[in-house]
């Protein structure tokens, strides 16, 4: 029993507790639109990117959640803008893009004398985190999932078939803009949980976890969210009591358990269920 | 059925993707309730001229729909186009209640929800399709015709004019295909108009009361016994293009 009491002794584990809670929640309501959109690719380079926002802020003295938040941004701006180029595919932008914002990260904090490591933010310091970051990710990652439910019909719309969506209404673009800027959202909150690297991990394994087993939208929804703070929660605990790194070891038991149901499903999944053609 | 008024006009339709000429000059007018088969070869644009039609491509030429000339997407909602089976995520975790509501999109504001009126027409719209009752199957457990039946409930629950299909017959076995004929059929009498591609030559000529000939632009319009004729074939698929009916 003190096994699983003994974590949540501390105060600053029980606010690493709640931050990864938060990631764990918020990260799996956009990730579900990440995965059936197939923009894992885009929240990859949106995760090293907001990097360049973290060092920048470092450096200023100005809290790194808000860094990262501009640097998201600024990716999402320059992605819409450079995509109308039509002689490069888009994920040869996002890659440009991602690396470009990566780089200028990793370069300003090396330069950097303060004694702060490289790793802390991109693996996360999630016992760190302060009742400052708390609050500021549940207003962020609130707002995320407000928006999310609020637009479900016209992303399931745009996500299923984009042409009948633009017949009957639904701006399309606009919708897409929208979930890139909510990714930047996800990486934001998940920063002191697990850090910049290790964010898109929380935005798209939960929710294709609940891929391989939902029926529908809001199975898979609710599922991502489930599994989501399930493995923040179980990550954060093995690792206070192997002595690992947090964000590695939420990653790791996310990847074990999108592996476990993978497996489970596969007979699910044989060439037999394929559609009949009559 | 018609008073002579076009339900869909079009005139010297051309697209172009990039010095690629896809289609010239396309211009036809149709009619309400008309049940209407396109044929052509592969690559002929068939799906091109669907997609022009529907404001999908950048296009030259004039498209009126119910005497409205259209400029966006706004301006068509009265038509429904009905992809070719593989541009659509098929398992993508979507019931077929939630399909068919897709359709009554056009009639609210972003942020409203379906109402109940909408679930009701929902609802009428997969019975007259034969589908009673599937509403909440996920759209994997249906078979492909049954498919294509589910789309039509949702150009029904568009209160669409005009449903462009596009090779909606491939891959469907032959008592299903005459299935979505008598579905076609249904919603003809009732003033719907639907253009079919299909590369089943025998199939245009037995049931359909009209054929459009693509190839980059239209090269034959009128009864199936006028467009498939040995000339207009052969100027559709190319010399000895006659035999394919006879195949």
């Amino acid at each position: 029993m003190h096994w699983l009491t003994d974590p949540f002794q501390a105060e600053f584990m029980q606010r690493a507790f709640l931050a990864a809670i938060i990631s764990g929640t918020v990260a799996p309501v956009v990730g579900t639109w990440v995965v059936l959109r197939r923009m894992a690719n885009l929240g990859d380079a949106m995760s090293h990117g907001t990097l360049a926002g973290v060092g920048l802020a470092f450096a200023a003295g100005v809290n790194v959640l808000i860094g990262a938040m501009g640097a998201g941004l600024l990716m999402a701006v320059l992605l819409l803008v450079f995509s109308s180029n039509r002689r490069l595919g888009q994920e040869t932008i996002i890659t440009v893009l991602g690396t470009a914002f990566f780089a200028i990260g990793v370069v300003v904090i090396s330069r950097l004398d303060t004694g702060v490591e490289l790793t802390h933010f991109l693996f996360g310091r999630v016992l760190t985190v302060t009742w400052g970051d708390i609050w500021l990710n549940l207003a962020l990652g609130g707002g995320a999932v407000v928006v999310v439910l609020v637009l479900f019909g016209e992303l399931r719309l745009a996500t299923f078939d984009h042409v009948q969506a633009e017949q009957v209404g639904v701006r399309v673009e606009l919708v897409q803009a929208v979930l890139v800027l909510l990714l930047a959202v996800v990486v934001v909150v998940s920063l002191r949980a697990v850090g910049t690297v290790m964010s898109v991990t929380m935005l798209v394994t939960p929710a294709a976890t609940a891929r391989l087993l939902a029926r529908n939208l809001r199975q898979m929804t609710v599922l991502g969210v489930l599994f989501g703070v399930g493995e923040a929660v179980t990550g954060l605990m093995l690792s206070y009591h192997l002595s690992a790194a947090p964000g590695a070891t939420i990653g790791l038991v996310a990847a074990a358990a999108f592996a476990v149901v993978f497996a489970l499903t596969l007979p699910r999944r044989m060439p037999h269920h394929h559609r009949p053609l009559g | 059925m018609s008073d002579g008024t076009p339900i869909l006009e079009v005139e010297h339709l051309g697209v172009r993707y990039g010095t690629t000429e896809a289609l010239f000059d396309v211009s036809f007018t149709v009619q309400p309730g008309e049940l209407i088969g396109v044929i052509g070869p592969n690559g002929a644009g068939k799906s091109t001229m669907f997609k022009a039609i529907c404001g999908l491509v950048n296009h030259t030429g004039v498209v009126e729909v119910n005497g409205v000339h259209c400029h966006d997407h706004t301006d068509r909602m009265d038509l429904a186009y009905i992809p070719q089976r593989n541009d659509s995520d098929l398992n993508f975790p979507i019931t077929v209640g939630e399909l068919v509501l897709a359709g009554r999109r056009r009639f609210r504001t972003w942020w409203a929800r379906p109402t109940a009126e909408d679930r009701q027409i929902a609802s009428d719209s997969l019975a007259r399709v034969f589908l009673p009752g599937t509403e909440s199957k996920a759209l994997t457990e249906l078979s492909g015709g049954q498919l294509q039946r589910a789309y039509l409930a949702r150009a029904l629950a568009q209160h669409a004019s005009v449903v462009l299909l596009d090779e909606a017959l491939s891959g469907v076995d032959q008592p299903t295909t005459l299935e979505l004929f008598d579905v076609f059929q249904s919603l003809a009498a009732e003033g719907t108009a639907l253009l079919v591609a299909t590369h089943d030559l025998a199939l245009a000529r037995r049931r359909f009361s009209r054929c459009l000939a693509v190839n980059g632009t239209l090269r034959g319009d009128g009864p199936p016994a006028d467009v498939l004729s040995a000339e207009v074939l052969d100027a559709t698929f190319g010399s000895g293009g006659h035999r394919a009916l006879a195949d």
